[in-house]
C-alpha cells in the first residue's frame, strides 16, 4: 500500500497577543466563571482582523509551505481540504476561494463540516485515503479558527466567561504519497449519540440568520459541561491508546502528544490518562487560547519550531469535537518539513 | 433534620456550600477535582472499598453474611473456623500465609443489613481489621432485583505496624499489611466469590446457606 506521509506543518496567528483583561476588565464582566477550570481565562489569545477571512488566515499559513517546498509543490495539490470554524458565508465554503488564492486546481476539493476541534485528524485521515486509492499524490490540509475575534467579541457575548477562552489561527498541512514522515494509523469514530449536544443559544428563539437583538452564544450549562468533561476525558485517552495498540507501542513511548487545547484541565486530565510528562505533551492554550479546529496543526507547528518535537519522534494528534460526536487519533514518525 | 442556622457554620473553615461560593463556583471546584484517571494509591490508599450487585434477595444475601461460617465459602483464604472458647469469637486460619491464625467476631445489624467483621491475625485481644459490609436492596438504588453490597476497609496503623511481632508463628512470616495494595484485587476477586455462590444458588432454588463444620459456642 501506497505511504502517506504528513510531510509539513505551518501555521499564521493573526495580530498581536491580545491579554485576558479585554475580557477580565470589560464592563459588566462575569466573574462568576473566572475561576472555572472549564473556563480558567488564557494569559493571551489572538483576534482575527475585522476585514480578515478564513481564506486570508490559510493564504498566509500556507506562505511558510511555499518558502519550503515551492509555490508550484502548492498550487498543484491533487487534494485540498478545508475545515472553517466559523465560516464566512453560508452556503458557501472556503475551499474554492482557497484554491483560487493559491492558484491550484485540485482535482479533490471538499469544504469539511464536521470533526470540530479533531478535524485535523479526520481531513489526514481523508487525505491518506484519497492518496493511497486514486492518482492524486499530494493534498493541503487546512484548518482555520476565526471565532474568537468576531463571535466572542460581540457587546454581550464578550462579557461571558465562554469568551475569554477561544483564540484566533490557522493551521496547515501538507500531506504527500511518501514513506519520509509516514502516517502510521488512524483511528477516528463518529458518535452519533453525541451529536446535537452542543447548541448554540439565541435568547429571542429566533433562528440564528434571522434579524434580532440577540447575540448568538454557546449553550453552556453546568450540566453540559459535566457531561463534556467525562466525555473528553474518556473519548481522547481511548482513541490515543486504540491507535498505539494497534502500533504496539505503549502511550508512554509517544515522544509528542499534540491535542486540541479547549482548556487546562482536559490538558491535564489526558496526560494524566496517559502517563504522559507535561514536556510531551506541548501546548498553545496560555499564548493562543482554545485553537479549536486549528489547535492540533498550530501546536504541531510550535512544537516543531520549538523543537519539543524531535526528528524521528513518534507523534500522536489526537482531540474530540464538539460536545463528543467525533473523536481521534492519529500517529506519524515525525520527519516532516524543515530539512 | 433542620438547616442548622448559618451563623453555626460562620466558624468553620473549609466549608463549600451552595450560599457560599454558589453554584457555579461549586460547580467549578468539582471540574478541577474530576480527573480522566485516578492512581491506585490515591483511591485505594487510605480506604479500599468495592462493591457489586448480586441477583439474591437481601434478605437473604444478608443472611448469608452474617453467619461467620460462610466466610470459609467466598473468601479465598479463610478457612477451618472453629469456637475459640469466648462466646461469639471464632478462630479460623488464614491461609494467606502458613501456621496463621486468624481471629474474627461477627457484628451484624438486621435492620441497617450491615455485616461487620472484626478480626485479628495471630490474637483475639483487639479485632483490629475490620471488614465493613452492608447489604442494599437493588429494587432501591437500581431499580432491579437482587442486592448491592459494599464492603469497606480502613488502613488501621496496624496494617503498617505489627503491634504484636512476637506472636507471629515464625519471625519471618509475612504481616497481613504487607497485602494492602492487593486488598482491592483480592476483594474484588472474593466479591466475585460471593456473587457467583449466592446467584448460582438462588438460581437454582437451593438453599442459600451451609451449616457450619463446627459447633457453635452459645
Amino acid at each position: 500500500m501506497t505511504t502517506v506521509s504528513l510531510t509539513d506543518v505551518a501555521s499564521y496567528l493573526p495580530g498581536e497577543p491580545v491579554p485576558a483583561e479585554f475580557y477580565t476588565g470589560y464592563p459588566g464582566a462575569e466573574d462568576k466563571l473566572r475561576d472555572s477550570p472549564m473556563f480558567k481565562v488564557p494569559p493571551a489569545r489572538h483576534h482575527v482582523a475585522p476585514d480578515e477571512s478564513n481564506a486570508d488566515m490559510i493564504e498566509r499559513a500556507v506562505q511558510p509551505l511555499v518558502e519550503r517546498h515551492g509555490r508550484d509543490a502548492v498550487r498543484g495539490v491533487d487534494v485540498l481540504l478545508v475545515h472553517s470554524q466559523l465560516p464566512d458565508l453560508p452556503f458557501v465554503g472556503a475551499g474554492t476561494e482557497v484554491a483560487r488564492r493559491l492558484g491550484a486546481n485540485p482535482e479533490w476539493l471538499v469544504d469539511v463540516a464536521n470533526a470540530g476541534c479533531a478535524s485535523f485528524v479526520y481531513m489526514l485521515k481523508l487525505a491518506r485515503q484519497i492518496l493511497t486509492t486514486t492518482d492524486a499524490r499530494t493534498a493541503l490540509i487546512c484548518n482555520a479558527q476565526s471565532a474568537a475575534g468576531q463571535w466572542f467579541t460581540q457587546s454581550e457575548v464578550r462579557r461571558l466567561a465562554q469568551a475569554a477562552i477561544p483564540g484566533d489561527g490557522c493551521g496547515v498541512g501538507y500531506v504527500t504519497t511518501s514513506a519520509k514522515s509516514p502516517v502510521l494509523d488512524l483511528e477516528t469514530r463518529h458518535l452519533g449519540q453525541y451529536a446535537g449536544d452542543m447548541t448554540v443559544a439565541v435568547d429571542d428563539g429566533r433562528k440564528y440568520w434571522e434579524p434580532g437583538t440577540s447575540q448568538l452564544r454557546i449553550g453552556f450549562t453546568d450540566a453540559s459541561v459535566a457531561k463534556v468533561l467525562a466525555r473528553g476525558n474518556r473519548l481522547v485517552p481511548e482513541v490515543v491508546s486504540a491507535v498505539c495498540e494497534r502500533l504496539g507501542v505503549p502511550p508512554g513511548d509517544i515522544g509528542a502528544l499534540v491535542t486540541n487545547q479547549p482548556n487546562r484541565t482536559f490538558l491535564r486530565n489526558w496526560r494524566e490518562a496517559l502517563q504522559l510528562p507535561a514536556e510531551r505533551h506541548p501546548d498553545t492554550f496560555d499564548r493562543c487560547g482554545n485553537l479549536f479546529g486549528a489547535a492540533i496543526p498550530v501546536t504541531l507547528d510550535h512544537a516543531v519550531r520549538s523543537g519539543q518535537v524531535a526528528d524521528g519522534d513518534l507523534v500522536v494528534l489526537a482531540g474530540f469535537a464538539h460536545a463528543g460526536d467525533f473523536a481521534g487519533a492519529a500517529a506519524v514518525r515525525w520527519h516532516g518539513g524543515r530539512g | 433534620m433542620s438547616e442548622q442556622p448559618s451563623s453555626a457554620l460562620a466558624d468553620i473553615p473549609g466549608l463549600l456550600r451552595i450560599e457560599d461560593p454558589g453554584r457555579e463556583a461549586l460547580t467549578a471546584h468539582c471540574v478541577e477535582l474530576t480527573h480522566a484517571v485516578y492512581p491506585h494509591d490515591q483511591v485505594y490508599g487510605r480506604y479500599c472499598t468495592i462493591h457489586e450487585h448480586i441477583d439474591c434477595p437481601p434478605e437473604q444475601v444478608y443472611d448469608y453474611l452474617r453467619q461467620g461460617h460462610h466466610l470459609e465459602e467466598w473468601t479465598c483464604s479463610l478457612r477451618d473456623f472453629a469456637p475459640s472458647g469466648t462466646p461469639g469469637l471464632w478462630v479460623g486460619r488464614d491461609r494467606l500465609e502458613d501456621d496463621t491464625e486468624i481471629y474474627c467476631r461477627v457484628s451484624a445489624n438486621p435492620e441497617a443489613m450491615t455485616v461487620d467483621y472484626h478480626c485479628s491475625w495471630d490474637q483475639g485481644e483487639k479485632l483490629w481489621m475490620i471488614y465493613l459490609m452492608r447489604v442494599v436492596p437493588a429494587s432501591l438504588v437500581l431499580d432491579r432485583p437482587g442486592s448491592v453490597v459494599t464492603w469497606t476497609n480502613c488502613r488501621h496503623p496496624y496494617y503498617d505496624d505489627n503491634p504484636h511481632p512476637g506472636l507471629a508463628p515464625r519471625p519471618d512470616r509475612p504481616w497481613v499489611g504487607d497485602y494492602w495494595d492487593l486488598f482491592y484485587a483480592g476483594h474484588t476477586v472474593e466479591m466475585n466469590n460471593l456473587k457467583a455462590i449466592l446467584e448460582h444458588r438462588h438460581r437454582n432454588g437451593l438453599p442459600i446457606g451451609v451449616p457450619p463444620a463446627r459447633a457453635v459456642t452459645r
